[in-house]
């Protein structure tokens, strides 16, 4: 009954105000009870009725009053737990409003205060202290716990700073060593320098171990870039050794040839064979190299022979067919480089056909220069293998680490032609195969012969060109070939009385072998296009002197040239103190490729020994004219040619009408002939003709006598008269 | 180190005669007198030719050889070609001929007469 009494305390009042009035009622009305029932007893009983009922009430009144007590006692404690309970709500309210005062108001402030850096002991005194001593027991905690936060949160900042600045600084060396640095260093090192020069110059960064990592890569670039140019020069130089020997190799067996019979011949071909193969591989080592081809041409190359060249140095030459009727010529600074290119073109073609089959190459010319296309019909390229071709003949890649294994030829193809300007190109091939088109530009080809022979007088006497061309036109203009030898001996004794003597002897073998070309030319284009006939007028009478030069071999290949004009226009030009070539007589000697210092003294006096002579001649009387051409010859070396020459017209106009019309150059050859088989025959010869009567290809390298024709001198000699005799 | 010029033909040989070192018939002796029948023409092989235009006259296959600066064998084979396609007529000189000679010693004196000049 206390219990719900303390759970509803709104209620209490009324009760407090029920409870005395409702126990004396109960007891009034008990009292009442107990009289009635007194009363109404017999009376007999009534006495102990009476005292029952005044016990009974008794009792009760004492059951009452218990109970009040009780429940007032009980009241008095609600009212104090009542109390207690305002007491601890006010308490409540108190420590919540200073929590929140805590909260939000004084932990911020701290928070602000620790932040903007004051030390903990500072804060908390700037701090109004909160009123309960646990609270300020955190406050405190929380401020050196935020403190040290703090301190922790800004050493953590710092690091990180210093760290990205370090990383910055980091980056920007790398960048200045990948940017700048190595490549300034291997340009450097590409270029030639030494490791030092390649340091000094070197942008260190600033990182020490970057640093020492810049000078490790630099030193190991130098040493690798040193070691390929060593190896590089070293085989290159190697190569050029071998290059030397199967040149003199070529040479000796071409003396061979000349010199042994049929029966070693083949055998000779075929080492001829192999040594020109060896001589197309070293060369392609070589220029990969960075060496030089084995041979330099001193005068242009006629595209046949550029063709044969080329397709003489690979395995199957055989199987190409060559289709040439083109007279141009190659220059000769030149020539080696196009037959080189064009042998690794046709062994390329060669080799990706089937051995069956023939390998076709075309010359023609055109307007933008010589088009050489090489054709083969084994399997068509595909588009991929023609793309990588090209891009080899490209010349782009000049760096040998970009060789592939196999590819070399088509490397050196490529260097070639962008040496030379050369284009290079890849097409199907209408024979099914690959057809490769190699244009020569305009500058490889040498001059036509017409205006080729401009330098020719150039080299001569500037100062006779015009009196050569003055004699170059003789009035007849022989239409065509055939009938002009047989025409020509009658001009021949006048012009070579003209004086075209002195300076004609005075030649070089070179210069004779430059003519000489230059005279195989004119020739030609003279046949084709019937120019320079009026220049074969004065042909023969050039072809004259230059036997007396004792060029009896090659007497009749430049007979028929049409630069006896300049030689002879040079003849008279001798006694003003030049030579033909218009080299000052008293001038310094020249030397020419392939001869000596002494030889070209010993030639020097002679010219000028000569020179002296025709002066003397010239003086002693206009009657000597037709003597004119033996005159000159007093100094000359050369008396069997001389004897020839004026041998020659001897018999033509006398004896023999048919040897009359045999051209004075069949007559010089027969001579050639002769003196080689004499030659061969062992005697002793004073004046050796090799110089200057043989080909070219003697001029350097003294030739020795063909066995061929040593074996037969009796009838080397009687071949040679019997024509006479005929 | 300075290399010596070449100065001679590019072409070798067996360039020349096609890979061939042997003339297979004896049709030309070193005197065989080899006339031309038709002219040069455009396209043929150079030495062909050198030797149509020597031989508008008769030539002696030596004196070819000496003016073509070839050894013998390879003029035989290239008159051997030229033989084959009927441009050239051999002519073998004739035994009267050789008695028309002038004797062995004479020959010698003339040789010597022009070594003494």
């Amino acid at each position: 009954m206390t219990q719900p009494a303390d759970r509803r305390p709104d209620r209490t009042p009324s009760s407090r105000r029920t409870a005395p009035t409702l126990p004396v009622c109960l007891l009034i009305a008990a009292a009442a009870a107990a009289a009635a029932a007194a009363a109404l007893a017999p009376e007999k009983a009534r006495a102990w009725v009476g005292a029952a009922a005044a016990g009974g009430w008794i009792l009760l009144a004492v059951a009452v009053l218990v109970g009040l007590a009780t429940a007032n006692r009980l009241r008095a404690r609600v009212a104090d737990a009542e109390a207690e309970l305002l007491d601890v709500r006010g308490q409540l309210d108190t420590r919540t409003a200073e929590d929140m005062g805590l909260a939000q108001v004084t932990l911020p402030g701290v928070v602000r205060l620790v932040r903007e850096g004051g030390a903990p002991d500072d804060v908390l005194r700037q701090t109004r202290p909160p009123a309960l001593p646990s609270q300020r027991e955190l406050l405190r905690v929380c401020v050196s716990a935020l403190a040290d936060a703090e301190q922790r949160a800004a050493t953590a900042v710092a690091s990180g700073r210093r760290a990205a600045d370090d990383l910055a600084r980091s980056t920007d060396d790398v960048r200045l060593l990948a940017t700048a640095t190595l490549p300034d260093v291997v340009a450097t090192l590409r270029g030639g320098a030494s490791v030092d020069r390649a340091l000094a110059g070197t942008h260190w960064p600033d990182d020490p171990a970057l640093r020492a990592l810049t000078e490790t890569a630099i030193r190991e670039l130098a040493l690798s870039e040193r070691r390929a140019a060593a190896a590089q020069a070293a085989s290159a130089k190697a190569l050029s050794r071998v290059q030397a020997k199967s040149v003199s190799m070529l040479a000796d067996l071409r003396d061979m040839q000349d010199r042994h019979g049929e029966e070693v011949f083949g055998d000779l071909l075929r080492l001829d064979h192999s040594t020109s193969q060896l001589g197309l591989m070293t060369d392609r080592l070589a220029l990969l190299m960075g060496g030089r081809s084995s041979r330099a041409w001193n005068k242009p190359i006629v595209m046949e022979s550029i063709l044969r060249g080329a397709v003489g140095r690979i395995a199957a030459y055989q199987r190409v067919r060559l289709h040439c009727s083109t007279r141009v010529a190659v220059v000769g600074f030149a020539a080696e480089g196009v037959m080189h290119l064009l042998a690794e073109l046709a062994d390329n073609a060669a080799n990706f056909s089937p051995p069956t089959d023939e390998v076709h190459v075309y010359v023609e010319e055109s307007r933008t220069g010589i088009v050489v296309t090489i054709e083969d019909s084994g399997l068509r390229m595909s588009e991929a293998a023609q793309r990588r071709a090209e891009e080899s003949v490209s010349g782009r890649m000049t760096d040998l680490a970009l060789l592939q294994g196999t590819r070399l030829g088509l490397a050196v193809v490529g260097g070639l032609a962008v040496k030379y300007g050369i284009n290079v190109s890849f097409r199907p091939s209408a024979r099914g195969g690959t057809g490769v088109v190699v244009l020569l530009p305009p500058q490889l080809i040498a001059q036509q012969p017409q205006p080729e022979r401009a330098p020719a007088v150039d080299a001569g006497a500037p100062a006779a060109a015009g009196s050569g061309a003055g004699g170059v036109p003789t009035p007849r203009s022989a239409p065509e070939s055939p009938a002009e030898p047989s025409a020509a001996p009658r001009t021949a004794p006048a012009d070579a009385g003209l004086g075209g003597a002195p300076g004609e002897r005075a030649e070089t073998a070179e210069h004779t072998a430059v003519r000489e070309r230059a005279a195989d030319g004119a020739d030609e284009y003279g046949r084709a296009s019937g120019h320079g006939t009026d220049g074969r007028g004065g042909t023969y009478g050039g072809g004259g002197p230059e036997g007396t030069d004792g060029r009896g071999g090659t007497y009749g290949r430049s007979g028929p040239d049409g630069t006896s004009g300049p030689d002879g226009g040079g003849g008279p030009d001798g006694g003003g103190g030049t030579d033909g070539r218009g080299v000052p007589l008293g001038g310094l000697p020249m030397r020419r490729p392939g001869r000596t210092m002494a030889a070209a003294h010993a030639e020097l006096q002679q010219r000028q020994a000569a020179n002296s002579a025709a002066r003397d001649a010239a003086r002693s009387g206009p009657d000597t004219t037709p003597g004119g051409r033996g005159t000159p010859g007093t100094p000359d070396p050369h008396p069997g040619a001389r004897r020839t020459d004026t041998g020659a017209p001897d018999p033509a106009p006398g004896t023999d009408p048919a040897g009359a019309q045999r051209p004075p150059r069949d007559l010089g050859a027969r001579f050639g002939a002769f003196h080689r088989a004499r030659r061969a025959a062992g005697e002793s010869e004073p004046h050796r003709l090799a110089g200057d009567s043989e080909s070219p290809r003697a001029a350097g390298a003294s030739e020795p006598p063909p066995a061929v024709r040593a074996s037969e001198p009796p009838q080397a000699t009687r071949e040679s008269e019997p024509p006479r005799a005929e | 180190m300075r290399r010596p010029v070449d100065v001679g033909d590019p072409d070798r040989l067996y360039t020349v005669t096609g890979g061939r070192s042997r003339s297979d018939g004896s049709s030309f002796d070193l005197v065989t007198l080899i006339v031309a029948e038709c002219e040069p023409a455009v396209g043929q092989q150079s030495e062909h030719r050198r030797i149509l235009e020597l031989c508008r006259h008769p030539t002696a296959v030596v004196e070819l050889a000496a003016e073509l600066s070839l050894p013998i064998t390879v003029v035989r084979i290239l008159l051997e070609d030229l033989l084959a396609t009927g441009r050239i007529t051999p002519r073998h000189p004739r035994v009267a001929a050789a008695a028309a000679l002038p004797d062995s010693a004479l020959l010698t004196e003339v040789l010597h007469g022009l070594r003494n000049l």
